[in-house]
């Protein structure tokens, strides 16, 4: 029926007992099917907003609705919903088997044993623990309790699953294969699928859509490469990307753009990126290290005080205005610390953000 | 080198001497509970008896009714134990998982309560068993102990040391609060559930002052108020005293041989706390 | 969560409930009745006169002398032996568990039983303790009957049972000191009595302050050990009487429960006022 708004969440917002404003008039809604991950800094809310999803927490004002129907005075048991904690919260005193069990053997609607353990048996075999299924979560890979945890989370077939964090306990390696895993495992479910993460990549990665908290507020709910290629403000640039975001501060007088070592036309920009007109004053100029390259006539100057490498790809670290910056080069580009280069940006590729974070470019 | 064997063998000969101050008066009470009456009171003492006179216990409980005793004081420890229990396991989860107005100041009473020290209300407390009508009955021996602050404290502590999102899985799988005590909570605190019990029982064990008060009758008495009344009446007895003394105690030094561990841990762990 | 309040009060009820009936109502009682006298059925307000008769009584004060007497020796006494031989486990011996388990078993065995034993050893003429005194040619004291020496009988008795206690807190806190502070010592040549006076005491000095209000308190409350070394009696002539006795002797023998309860509410004030000095000890230690 609202498959579009199958999750709506409206002027959400949670005040703690201690005055602490969590979660500041919050409103997203989520696609039937979809897997949206919720991302942020840590503190920025997004754990509260799940909670809040669960009913772990009560909104101290807005409203929350599943597939149309309001469910702020639902208990948590009866929204059906899976939840997969950050520590998987497996009760260490029982076995896999009776983990994956527990939901359907406890509350008013339990189900006879044979019957739970068809039904847990058939979730096993989806995540692949059914070899474990007498061992006690203390015995397993922290990636093998993981799997425990979504099938635990997935056997009352919930409408809707959310995870949070689900992968920071795990290696680096192990991280990578488990997303992949996640994500194919919810679309073959069909279930919609809120994940909370810190780590972009990762949203980047499995996401549908993202929507980037901080301090409360939703910073940008888009697609995972508009966050790149368009961000909302200065804040979402400078979270977004790895290597981070170059930034220069600049002026801007009767149509010129000033920074201590360069100098610009505001008429050699896009004129049709601007949000809005650009007026005299201070502002910040950001650019991603992979559109500020080394060219024979280049914007910025920079003495290359060291180089990274990462992967297939280098970066050049150099100080500007005494901060550092970063230029993005492929492994062939034959420059070594302590050379001087220009560097050249790619102007219909940067971004003007005013000093409060707003874009103008 | 020399100097560390030095130390440590000063070490074993001071533990070792006082090894024996704690532990002879164990033997002496057991090897005194099985001599004869001439042997108890030779000069020099006699230490191991020439014949174990076994009859000596027999003797014991002719003279009183030490089976009745064993059946109160296990009665009224065992009905102690495991209620204030229950009691400490319910009220320690609504302090630890639920979320109240007013939670604040129950941990503070609970909190000072502890210090109140159990001397200064057990006679107010033989006041009210009085006026109810419960002298010499189990319902007035167990009554006032029926909840433990300090208990409850212990297992809030062990309680705290579960990750709350256990609480929050339960709760989003399904299950009541009732479940989440009897299937998850319990069986994961089983250890310190039973540490407590263990302590619990055995301070039941040795309750004396408020069973010395509240009961009079012979057929009531716990098994400390009978064996110091057995021990007035059987005067010069001494190898009977000491043979009832062993009746008393060697229950619960077996019982403490067998879980020696977990009581220490236990002793240790929540009285760092308070 | 309205629902969770109502939930959490239900839960509470039975904890509270007992609470309220035999901890705190038995404390405002007490209060009350300190102010009352006559026996129980039959009590009638008198003012402050519970309070003036027991400042005038000497058996009072005695008690009071015996059982501060009996704190300031036995406590400080039994705390250094069981430093002692904390450390010396600690320190000096691999079975740990072995002498843990040895020393702790009196913190599990009744009082009462244990004291009709040690009656037997204290005898003046056929008990063990001065059968070994007078083979070192030590001077041998009749323990038990002589009124002189019930006091000091008491304060041995009290600092064997009270060393079980000490010794197994105090093993526990020495295992929590991080042991790289002796692999670092080691490096730089400290000895072993630098070691316990450098790093072992002040680490353990949290835990002697809260050992020392634990003793102190129970050696307030002091009554089991004096009933059962003298079968039922304060000593000779009452001569070992401690605050609970009198409160006992004053409320079930006597028959004057107001005078038991003034004893109780002065009784209570101290252990409060230890209680408190302790946490203000305990605040400075936290401090710095």
């Amino acid at each position: 029926m609202n498959d579009e708004k199958f999750v709506e969440v409206k002027n959400l917002q949670k005040v703690y007992d201690n005055g602490h404003e969590a979660i500041k008039n919050v409103s997203f809604s989520v696609k039937k099917g979809d897997l949206v991950c919720l991302l942020g800094p840590s503190g920025c809310g997004k754990t509260t907003i799940l909670n809040m999803l669960a009913g772990l927490l009560n909104p101290t004002g807005g409203d929350i609705l599943f597939d149309g129907k309001s469910v702020v005075n639902t208990e948590s048991k009866n929204r059906q919903i899976g939840y997969v904690f950050q520590n998987y919260a497996l009760y260490p005193h029982m076995t896999v088997l009776q983990n994956v069990m527990f939901p359907l053997t406890v509350g008013k609607q339990k189900m006879a044993k044979d019957k739970a353990k068809a039904i847990a048996e058939k979730y096993m075999d989806l995540t692949q623990i059914t070899e474990f299924a007498e061992q006690k979560p203390g015995q397993l890979s922290g990636g093998q309790q993981q799997r425990v945890a979504i099938a635990r989370a997935l056997v009352q077939q919930p409408k809707i699953l959310l995870m949070d964090e689900p992968l920071s306990n795990l290696d680096a390696r192990l991280r990578l294969n488990i997303r992949e895993e996640i994500r194919s495992l919810v679309k073959e479910v069909g279930i919609t699928t809120l994940f909370v993460t810190h780590d972009q990549e990762e949203a980047l990665s499995i996401g549908d859509k993202i929507i980037l908290f901080n301090g409360g507020v939703i910073q940008q709910d888009d697609l995972g490469q508009n966050f790149y290629l368009e961000p909302n403000n200065y804040f979402v640039a400078n979270f977004v990307g790895n290597p981070v975001i170059d930034n220069f501060n600049i002026k801007v007088k009767g149509g010129k753009i000033t920074a201590s070592d360069f100098e610009l036309n505001v008429s050699d920009l896009d004129q049709s990126r601007f949000k809005r007109e650009l007026t005299d004053g201070d502002y910040i100029l950001s650019v991603r290290p992979e559109n500020i390259l080394p060219a024979e006539e280049g914007h910025v100057s920079a003495h290359i005080e060291d180089i990274e490498l990462i992967g297939r790809e280098r970066i050049l670290k150099f100080s500007h205005d005494g901060v550092q910056a970063r230029s993005l080069v492929n492994l062939e580009t034959p420059i070594k610390p302590g050379d001087d280069v220009k560097l050249k940006m790619r102007l219909n590729r940067v971004f003007i953000f005013t000093p409060e974070g707003e874009r103008v470019y | 080198m020399k100097n560390i064997r030095w130390g440590t063998l000063v070490a074993y000969i001071i533990l070792a001497i006082f090894a024996i101050i704690t532990i002879f008066p164990f033997v002496y009470m057991i090897l005194g509970g099985l001599m004869t009456f001439q042997e108890t009171t030779t000069i020099p003492p006699t230490l191991i008896p020439k014949h174990f006179q076994w009859g000596n216990f027999s003797k014991v409980f002719a003279q009183a009714p030490f089976a009745r005793y064993f059946l109160n004081t296990f009665i009224t420890a065992s009905v102690t134990t495991i209620v204030s229990l229950f009691n400490a396991l319910l009220g320690a989860f609504a302090m630890v998982n639920l979320r109240f107005k007013g939670k604040g100041v129950v941990q503070a009473l609970l909190l000072s309560l502890l210090m109140v020290p159990g001397e200064a209300i057990i006679f107010t407390n033989y006041n009210t068993i009085a006026r109810l009508g419960l002298l010499n009955t189990y319902v007035g021996l167990v009554l006032p102990f029926l909840t433990s602050v300090f208990y409850m404290y212990y297992l809030q502590s062990y309680f705290g040391s579960i990750s709350p999102t256990i609480y929050k899985a339960a709760k989003i799988n399904g299950a009541s609060d009732w479940e989440y005590i009897w299937r998850i909570l319990v069986p994961m605190s089983k250890g310190g559930l039973f540490t407590v019990g263990l302590l619990s029982f055995i301070s039941g064990w040795n309750s004396f002052l408020w069973p010395l008060l509240v009961t009079n009758e012979d057929s009531m008495r716990l098994l400390n108020n009978g064996l110091t009344a057995f021990a007035s009446d059987a005067g010069s007895e001494t190898e009977l005293q000491l043979a009832a003394a062993t009746l008393t105690v060697l229950p619960i030094l077996i019982l403490y041989f067998i879980f020696r561990k977990q009581i220490i841990r236990g002793v240790v762990r929540n009285d760092l706390k308070g | 969560m309205k629902t969770n309040q109502k939930k959490a009060w239900i839960f509470l009820a039975p904890t509270l409930l007992f609470v309220t009936f035999f901890s705190i109502w038995p404390i405002i009682r007490a209060f009350i009745m300190s102010f009352q006298s006559g026996s129980l059925i039959n009590l009638s307000w008198s003012g402050f006169s519970n309070y003036q008769y027991i400042f005038k009584d000497p058996e009072f004060w005695l008690a009071i002398k015996n059982t501060i007497l009996y704190a300031l020796i036995s406590v400080p006494v039994a705390l250094a032996i069981s430093i002692m031989l904390a450390w010396l486990i600690f320190s000096k011996i691999k079975n740990k568990g072995l002498f843990e388990t040895t020393f702790f078993m009196p913190y599990v065995t009744s009082t009462i039983a244990i004291g009709i034993v040690f009656r037997y050893i204290f005898n003046g003429e056929y008990g063990m303790l001065n059968f070994i005194l007078r083979f070192l040619h030590l001077p041998a004291p009749n323990w038990i009957d002589d009124p002189a020496m019930s006091l000091t009988t008491i304060i041995i008795f009290g600092i064997w049972t009270s060393l079980a206690f000490n010794i197994v807190i105090l093993m526990g806190a020495l295992r929590n000191i991080d042991p790289n502070y002796y692999t670092i010592a080691d490096m730089y040549g400290a000895s072993g009595t630098e070691k316990f006076w450098r790093i072992t005491m002040p680490q353990l000095v949290p835990t002697i302050a809260f050992l020392l209000t634990m003793n102190i308190i129970a050696a307030f409350k002091v009554y089991t050990s004096v009933y059962a070394l003298f079968n039922g009696q304060a000593g000779v002539g009452n001569s070992a009487t401690t605050a609970v006795f009198y409160i006992y002797n004053k409320f079930q023998i006597v028959g004057t429960p107001g005078v038991a309860m003034a004893a109780t509410v002065i009784l209570f004030i101290i252990i409060m006022f230890v209680t408190f000095l302790q946490r203000k000890m305990m605040k400075k230690i936290g401090g710095h």
